[in-house]
């Protein structure tokens, strides 16, 4: 079942289209990445999510509702949407104290929160002394304040150190575990790789693609390494069906276009034989990079 | 609606800047009392003496400062939250904006009564201090000195609630402090002084004539000394300020208040 369902939105600010007709789903208990290069619009369309940016057109609905109509919000949907959300002379108990106050999670909720994201040594401390990375920290304890089933991170693992983001990885994966839905945005996509079930991968305010990330590099391009003492043979053979086959040595032939599958039965059929055959399945970041590229040149050419 | 007010007041009490303009409305409340008092009954300037009844209120009701700074917290409650970008977890907790702007109102209310009584309290006792030491006797009853304070307290309070409206309206910090102490030190002195029969009308003017002041003795240069008109009943002060704040609040509400929080 679909807890967040966004259909047609669009943004446009004074002549700008930051989010152009986004439409996409995200199933209850599924960890999905919200991908995109910075300025594609990814912000945009969380805050119209959450009821903050109010769209042009479209909409966008959390377990059917929209934002404001949730009943408790802070319950079904806990964001962590900037850093810098915290009034800087307050401390960070102070600051998740007024969020579990006004969201009525219970008294104890802060310093579990605090003990969830390692900032109980840090709690009486301003915010205003802390690190970009701690601020990351407070503002996922203050989304996870009410103890929500659905997960909104925007840029979560920006201003994190390698450790941090291994850290970010580790409570995604622990909070997947728990059976939330997580919508967790990021320009780049090895951080959110290893954690997410799905992408949606948006550019210049479009969508650009929605899938499972197997299905992401499936779409990709497969280079499958075959080693014959009849390369020129067997790369005949193979370009006359449509794949790209280049002969690299004289008993190597790399090809992309058909499986190694298809390979084998063409060489059978041929009696041509195989010493050796690899697939290097594609690399998820090129895939990530030839999407938005693409979208790019679209956008470019007239 | 409840946990709403506490969440409000539970930022302000967890906000340096409320103890810091509180301590600056008392410093100021006694610096300018001391003022009156030493002023009061020299030739020239035009304080009569504190053993008259008009001297004994001039003195004892130097509050407006401490008003216009409840007022001036009250803006910050509003528009502090866009100056730190706390807006986005404000209404991410309570989508329905208005309701925000209402729990703001009543939690600014609640401290900035406290500016009234602080300045109140500290404009009477300093001159009745001063009213010892010249051995002078009282000239106003203790009733109505009281009285005096609890006007102050409703006027803090009001203005507190009308600072969250015009913070509400206004989304810039800089400019409604700046906006607060021009209207009510220049714009209302001017105006006030140019055509008395407005003067009772004017909400910072209005709100010191809450608190016992004389009717133009909030107002700064010429316009000080002038005299015309007379103060509107208690009451109708009260409800003129709240309605100013309660208009202010509705065009906040269906302007500002709506726009995008990026």
């Amino acid at each position: 079942m679909a807890v967040i369902e966004v259909g047609g939105l669009t943004k446009r600010f004074a002549g700008l289209t930051a989010v152009d007709h986004v439409t996409f789903t995200v199933e209850r208990g599924r960890v999905v990445g919200f991908l995109g290069p910075n300025g594609a619009g990814k912000t945009t369309t969380l805050r119209m999510l959450l009821g903050l940016v109010t769209p042009t057109s479209g909409t966008a609905t959390i377990n059917g509702r929209c934002y404001a109509d949730l009943v408790d919000p802070l319950h079904v949907v806990g964001a962590a949407l900037e850093s810098s959300l915290a009034y800087p002379g307050r401390s960070a108990r102070n600051h998740l104290r007024i969020a579990a106050l006004v969201g009525g999670a219970a008294p104890g909720r802060v310093d579990e929160v605090l003990e969830v994201v390692d900032l109980t040594g840090a709690a009486d401390r301003r915010v205003g002394q802390f690190s970009l990375g701690m601020r990351q920290r407070l503002a996922l304890a203050t989304a996870l304040v009410c103890d929500p089933e659905i997960l909104v991170l925007d840029e979560p693992a920006n201003g994190l150190d390698p450790e941090g983001v291994h850290w970010l990885r580790t409570l995604l994966r622990r909070l997947a575990g728990e059976g939330r839905t997580v919508l967790v945005s990021s320009h780049i996509l090895a951080e959110v790789a290893q954690t997410v079930d799905s992408v949606v991968i948006l550019d210049r305010g479009r969508l650009v693609t929605e899938s499972t990330l197997a299905d992401l590099t499936a779409g990709g391009t497969h280079v499958v390494r075959v080693r014959t003492p009849r390369a020129a043979d067997l790369a005949d053979l193979l370009t006359g069906q449509g794949a790209d086959a280049t002969v690299v040595a004289t008993d190597r032939v790399e090809i992309t276009g058909a499986t190694s599958e298809q390979i084998g039965t063409v060489a059978a059929e041929h009696a041509i034989p195989i010493f050796e055959t690899t697939t290097e399945a594609a690399d998820l970041e090129d895939v990530f990079l030839r999407l938005t590229a693409s979208a790019e040149r679209t956008e470019v050419t007239p | 609606m409840t946990r709403l007010i506490h969440t409000e007041l539970l930022k302000l009490i967890t906000m340096r800047l409320t103890y810091g303009l509180l301590g600056i409305a008392a410093a100021l409340t006694s610096l300018f009392s001391l003022l009156e008092n030493s002023r009061a009954g020299t030739s020239g300037t035009g304080v009569s003496p504190i053993s008259t009844a008009d001297g004994l209120r001039t003195v004892t009701t130097v509050t407006g400062f401490a008003m216009l700074l409840a007022a001036v917290l009250g803006s910050i409650v509003a528009n502090g939250e866009f100056r730190h970008s706390t807006a986005t977890q404000t209404y991410l907790a309570t989508p329905r904006r208005a309701r925000v702007l209402a729990s703001k109102a009543i939690a600014a209310i609640s401290v900035g009564s406290l500016f009234g009584l602080v300045a109140g309290i500290i404009s009477t006792g300093v001159g009745l201090i001063f009213v010892a030491a010249h051995g002078d006797h009282l000239a106003l009853s203790a009733g109505t000195l009281i009285g005096h304070i609890a006007g102050a307290v409703v006027g803090a309070a009001l203005l507190a609630a009308l600072g969250v409206a015009v913070g509400s309206l206004v989304r810039s910090q800089l400019a409604t402090v700046i906006g607060i102490f021009v209207w009510a030190i220049v714009i209302e002195s001017v105006i006030g002084g140019l055509y008395t029969s407005i003067r009772p009308y004017l909400p910072y003017t209005a709100a010191t004539t809450l608190a016992g002041a004389r009717l133009g003795g909030a107002a700064f240069g010429p316009a000080h000394g002038l005299n015309g008109g007379s103060p509107l009943p208690f009451a109708a002060a009260a409800a003129l300020i709240a309605a100013i704040g309660v208009g202010t609040a509705l065009i906040a509400s269906r302007t500002t208040l709506r726009r995008d929080i990026t």
